[in-house]
């Protein structure tokens, strides 16, 4: 006998996580936008979206967060730290993909330095996904070996039911059955089929791409400037990226007081890498573009045993000059065979 | 012979005969409704490309991509009209030349396509002028109307809720064919000049400053709109400044190569209606 979530009772299990201090977190369209949104009601999450346009790492690495405030004195320098407000919550109806990325990046966050703001939030955040029943032509997850209902860093796999009725539930970690626990007589103890899972297409070959990169003659290759040259360097491809984890400080205020900022940065920016001489060592786009393909498919994989890619397709749905990861490894792909 | 043929065979006989050495025109994208740029150097390749309604993108920004026309060879480029006005402007900013551009033109009106005669900048002055006189569509002309009758507060909250979204991807700057500077004002930090946290703060700071370098520039090419991530309304923005500087100084950017910087330049007749 499995669990089954219906979903007219949805509401109710929200106010029971609600009472028990949880926050309720789930995809949002609002403001001609989708993402992940504190929510009420159930009415307000948005279960017609494959994807959300923006990604799970916002819940977790936001865009600009306060670190501390400094004041510099005459004898001592006061500083005032900035810690996430530290809330429980559980996050409805995220995707195999935006999770499996999370799982991802932990060990990235907690390498060399265990990263308080990266943990702290993610041991407060109870996450339930919910296996996709349907795909669009960008959605790469099975290229990368995953799968439209990967369970990697889920605490609750929701399998949806044929009519729309709810989900079979799948408790994956004690986190999920703590959770779920306080929804404990909701939940219908039943078998259901499960919707078939959405049919996503291999697109290209990640082992040979992986060969093809480790291969230093292929550093210098012309390919890269080919492949790049509509590239405009803007961040939308990394910031709508749920892996891309990369940061940038900065000090806002003056000399002696302000508050310093932890913001995200892209490695397509020119900036990047700029040095205070002016030299910059990835002068061009295509060094740039090489970079960000060789930093998730080469050098992630060699550092963690991961690719820092989970297929989730944004950064070619997005990109204002329809260019991509898909695209970029389907002709490595084929420089290789 | 189809409009996408004979340009197909135009840029075919100006890369054969070495008149260009490389076209900017539209490819097949990665879905069947999209088109992205291609760069093509080879007579053979010219069967790639593609115009139809679906290229709306503004090539220009790529014509001053480094280094590609120093070395005083010609490139021929496919431009709809706002593309047109941008080289104009481009050229009146003194970043190209316009004789070493060949503008292969083409125009999209509701949703059909047309030819354009031409292939030098100035071939297309009397076009530019006709729509100097052309008004935006309904609804643009509707959403704008909605947001002029708000109040200063009603309209601040909505450009406050839309400017919240925004990541600081800079997708607006790095489309648009007039954001071509080497090193960006908000990326200059000794002294920062504009806060780089895409807090609400700073990304107000950004897309204000954005807003004033570009009025008076602006083609209302959309690029930016296109481009956003995360759909801020940019056009809004643009039109009204682009409306503004009409009304104020009768200016309406990209008519010819020659046309002067309308907020760089002095008249001894420009309106001075800010003087109180």
């Amino acid at each position: 006998m499995t669990k089954i979530l219906l979903r007219d009772r949805l509401d109710d299990c929200i106010s029971r996580w609600h009472a028990a201090g949880l926050d309720v977190i789930g995809p949002v369209s609002k403001n001609n936008i989708s993402q992940f949104d504190t929510i009420q009601k159930a009415g307000e999450l948005d279960f017609g979206i494959i994807l959300p346009d923006r990604t799970l790492k916002d819940l977790f690495f936001p865009q600009t967060e306060p670190m501390f405030r400094y004041r510099i004195g005459k004898q001592q320098i006061d500083t005032e730290e900035y810690l996430p407000p530290g809330r429980q919550r559980i996050v409805f109806g995220a995707r195999p993909c935006d999770v499996s990325a999370m799982a991802i990046d932990d060990p990235l966050f907690g390498w060399d330095y265990k990263d308080t703001y990266w943990f702290k939030r993610r041991t407060e955040t109870v996450i339930v996904t919910i296996a996709c029943t349907s795909a669009d032509e960008f959605c790469m997850c099975t290229s990368l070996k995953l799968a439209p209902d990967s369970p990697q860093g889920s605490d609750i796999l929701l399998r949806p039911l044929e009519g729309n009725r709810g989900w079979l539930v799948e408790e994956l970690t004690e986190r999920g059955r703590d959770a779920f626990s306080l929804i404990e007589g909701l939940l219908e103890n039943a078998t259901g089929d499960p919707l078939p899972l959405a049919v996503v297409p291999v697109k290209f070959d990640l082992d040979a791409c992986r060969e093809w990169l480790q291969n230093p003659e292929n550093f210098e290759s012309h390919f890269w400037k080919e492949i790049s040259m509509r590239c405009i360097g803007c961040g939308t491809c990394t910031f709508l990226c749920p892996t891309c984890h990369c940061f940038d400080f900065q000090d806002e205020g003056d000399t002696y007081t302000g508050i310093r900022r932890k913001n995200w940065d892209s490695c397509s920016f020119a900036l990047f890498t700029m040095h205070t001489s002016g030299h910059n060592p990835r002068s061009t786009q295509s060094a740039r573009w090489r970079q960000r393909i060789m930093h998730k498919f080469n050098y992630f994989p060699g550092k963690f045993s991961l690719n820092s890619c989970s297929g989730c397709g944004r950064c070619t749905r997005e990109c204002p000059v329809d260019m991509g990861i898909t695209e970029t490894l389907q002709e490595i792909t084929k420089l290789s065979k | 012979m189809s409009i996408q043929e004979q340009y197909r065979k135009r840029a075919a006989e100006l890369l054969a005969s070495g008149e260009v050495k490389i076209i900017i025109g539209y490819g097949a994208g990665s879905t069947p409704d999209r088109r992205r740029a291609l760069f093509i150097r080879s007579a053979d390749d010219a069967s790639l490309l593609h115009v139809d309604a679906a290229c709306d993108a503004n090539l220009s920004g790529y014509l001053v991509s480094e280094g590609l026309l120093s070395d005083r060879k010609k490139v021929g480029i496919f431009l709809r009209p706002e593309g047109i006005r941008s080289v104009n402007i481009l050229a009146a900013e003194s970043q190209l030349d316009p004789l070493q551009i060949v503008i292969i033109g083409f125009n999209v009106e509701n949703g059909s396509l047309a030819a354009l005669q031409g292939s030098g900048v100035n071939d297309f002055s009397s076009l530019i002028s006709t729509l100097k006189e052309s008004r935006s569509t309904p609804e643009e002309q509707a959403l704008i109307e909605k947001i002029e009758g708000m109040t200063p507060e009603e309209r601040f909250a909505f450009w406050q809720a839309e400017f919240s979204k925004c990541i600081k991807c800079y997708a607006c700057r790095q489309v648009c064919p007039m954001c071509y500077c080497k090193r960006c004002i908000v990326d200059n930090n000794q002294p920062q000049w504009v806060h780089t946290s895409s807090h609400t703060l700073g990304n107000f700071e950004w897309n204000l400053v954005r807003a004033f370098h570009l009025s008076g520039r602006c083609v209302e090419c959309g690029g930016c709109d296109r481009a956003c991530p995360v759909n801020i309304p940019l056009r809004l923005i643009n039109r009204r400044m682009a409306q503004e500087v009409l009304d104020a100084f009768d200016h309406f950017s990209g008519m010819s190569h020659t046309q002067e910087p309308v907020l760089a330049s002095f008249k001894k007749d420009d309106p001075e209606t800010f003087i109180l």
